[in-house]
């Protein structure tokens, strides 16, 4: 029983080794195909808007920064070098 | 009578010579420790106070006594030659001595160096009722103020006030009540410009108004009135305030930043015609003076004596000089600073004078040095004194140049705005009336027939109406369509 046993995982082993002889396959494209995008179909439900709309707003207008005097330390530095 | 006084003046001569004889042997012969002191003490009384400053500095660098009298000696010193004779010292030095004229000249040195807590540091050590006490207050206050302790500053100005009006009153001197009297003036502007940083500009105003038009600081501070006025929203103000600049009073002065004001004024009226007038003239005004200034400056500019002998040129021969520049000397000279420093600078060439009058010998010959060396500085320093104020008259034209093309940029931007909202402002030039001029119990009103009256400099008011509102051009015109039918 052992001697069969040892056979058959003998002949199961050779088979899985053996190489099936290399087939030729061409693959061929269609070399033309159309589709009719307004005919295609598409099932399910909206749930967006139906038109796009923009709402108007007044546009941000960036000015320029002026010049402003917020204090007078250069100047009361001055007077201090100026001082005796 | 005339015996008299030329007996005096001999004694006096010969009193004087008898004390430099005295110092000259003590400096050949003595080794005492405390040889530099009396050296410096004897040629102090005998007015050798340039010579003096060199023996008193030695005598404080080897640091070995430090007595009551020579402490009298720096005061004395300080004010006959200035605070400039000891700046030079090292800070370890003139922090070493209990001495409040060397912790004065420290906090000046501290100040000028940015070193505002250190400088406070120093000025405590000057007593409320020092010589140097109102002037130590003002430094005190300035360095509180820059660095944002406002409430402290606000105290050490009104010290500042109160010392140097009871200095002024005590004073006998006419120049040392003057003198005591700008500073006194100058911690009130300071206190001023404390509530205009604190944003308390009505308040400023009010501050202002303290100065009398007398004053020397008078001119300068107008503009800081009118940036008050400016922002408390009083446009009409500001601009009156600044026309007092266009008065034949006021042609030495030059403030670039006065028209940028003025400039912006408009602006904020939506005068935007009369801000590109502005703008287009500063440009053809101060441009030929900037040309004036750069054509002396880059000569001369690496000159140690050429300003100092512009400036001490006589009137006439001035004349033949651009007007402005000429102008411009004049208000250096105006500076207290310089005026005190050049006070020093002759002091200094009359006694090197004196000192090569004397007997020749090794102290004599020092002297000679040390009287020589403190001239050729105190050249240098009137001389870039000088050439510093020209060129930040000519950095502040350009720096300003750059304001004005900004609100020229500002002005297009807005008209082109105008135009793609098919909008106009509702006039092109707003008219005067009495009307849009608001003013203040304290503010006197006179009304300008083209002529400067000095009394009524600085309160001219403007009375334009603000042309900021929008209209709609087709509404317009349809209107206008209207009326005709």
């Amino acid at each position: 029983m052992r001697s069969l046993l040892l056979i058959l995982l003998l002949a199961a082993t050779t088979t899985s080794f053996a190489q099936k002889p290399k087939k030729n396959v061409i693959i061929k494209y269609k070399k033309y195909e159309s589709f009719d995008l307004g005919n295609l179909e598409i099932k399910g439900k909206i749930i967006a808007p139906g038109d796009l709309s923009v709402k108007e707003r007044q546009r941000k207008r960036f000015s320029r920064p002026l010049f402003e005097r917020d204090h007078f330390d250069p100047e009361v530095r001055t007077d201090i070098q100026n001082l005796r | 009578m005339k015996y008299l006084s030329l007996i005096i003046t001999f004694l006096m001569l010969a009193e004087t010579h008898a004390l430099v004889r005295k110092a000259s042997e003590y400096y050949d012969k003595s080794n005492d420790r405390n040889k530099n002191a009396y050296i410096a003490q004897e040629l102090y009384k005998s007015r050798y106070y340039f010579s003096s400053v060199v023996f008193a500095k030695e005598h404080l660098i080897e640091g070995k006594t430090f007595s009551k009298e020579f402490e009298n000696l720096l005061e004395e010193l300080v004010l006959k030659t200035g605070t400039m004779s000891f700046y030079g010292l090292n800070p370890r030095v003139l922090s070493r001595y209990p001495s409040p004229s060397l912790k004065f000249i420290l906090g000046l040195r501290q100040f000028n160096y940015k070193n505002y807590e250190a400088a406070i540091k120093a000025l405590e050590g000057v007593p409320e009722e020092h010589r140097f006490a109102p002037e130590a207050f003002f430094m005190k206050g300035s360095a509180q103020n820059l660095i944002n302790q406002l409430g402290a500053a606000q105290k050490s100005y009104n010290t500042c006030i109160e010392k140097a009006d009871t200095f002024e009153n005590r004073a006998k001197n006419t120049k040392l009540k003057r003198y005591f009297a700008i500073v006194k003036e100058s911690c009130i502007i300071h206190k001023a410009r404390l509530l205009f940083k604190d944003r308390k500009y009505a308040a400023a105003l009010k501050a202002y108004e303290e100065i009398p038009k007398t004053s020397y600081r008078w001119p300068y501070i107008l503009m800081e009135k009118a940036w008050s006025a400016y922002h408390l929203g009083n446009y009409n103000r500001t601009l009156g305030i600044l026309v007092t600049y266009r008065s034949p009073l006021m042609k030495s002065y030059f403030f670039p930043e006065a028209e940028v004001l003025s400039a912006l004024s408009y602006f904020k009226l939506c005068l935007w015609g009369d801000s590109l007038n502005l703008v287009n003239q500063y440009y053809s005004v101060y441009r030929p003076h900037s040309d004036a200034l750069k054509s002396i400056l880059l000569k001369e500019k690496s000159s140690h004596t050429y300003f100092l002998k512009m400036l001490l040129k006589p009137i006439k021969e001035m004349e033949d000089m651009n007007p402005f520049v000429r102008n411009l000397m004049t208000q250096v000279r105006k500076r207290v600073k310089f005026s005190l420093d050049l006070v020093n600078f002759q002091k200094a060439q009359n006694e090197l004078k004196f000192i090569k009058k004397l007997k020749k010998s090794a102290l004599q010959q020092k002297m000679l040095e040390a009287v020589n060396g403190a001239i050729s500085w105190r050249t240098k320093h009137l001389n870039h004194y000088i050439k510093k104020q020209m060129f930040g008259f000519i950095n502040d034209m350009h720096r300003f140049s750059y304001e004005m093309f900004n609100i020229k940029l500002e002005v297009m931007s807005l008209k082109r705005d105008l135009v793609y909202d098919n909008q106009k402002l509702i006039s092109n030039r707003s008219r005067g009336s009495h009307e849009n001029i608001s003013r203040t119990s304290t503010e006197h009103f006179f009304e300008f027939n083209g002529e400067f009256w000095a009394d009524e400099l600085g309160e001219y008011s403007f009375g334009l109406k603000s042309n900021c509102k929008r209209v709609d051009k087709v509404k317009k015109v349809s209107q206008s369509k209207r009326g005709r039918r």
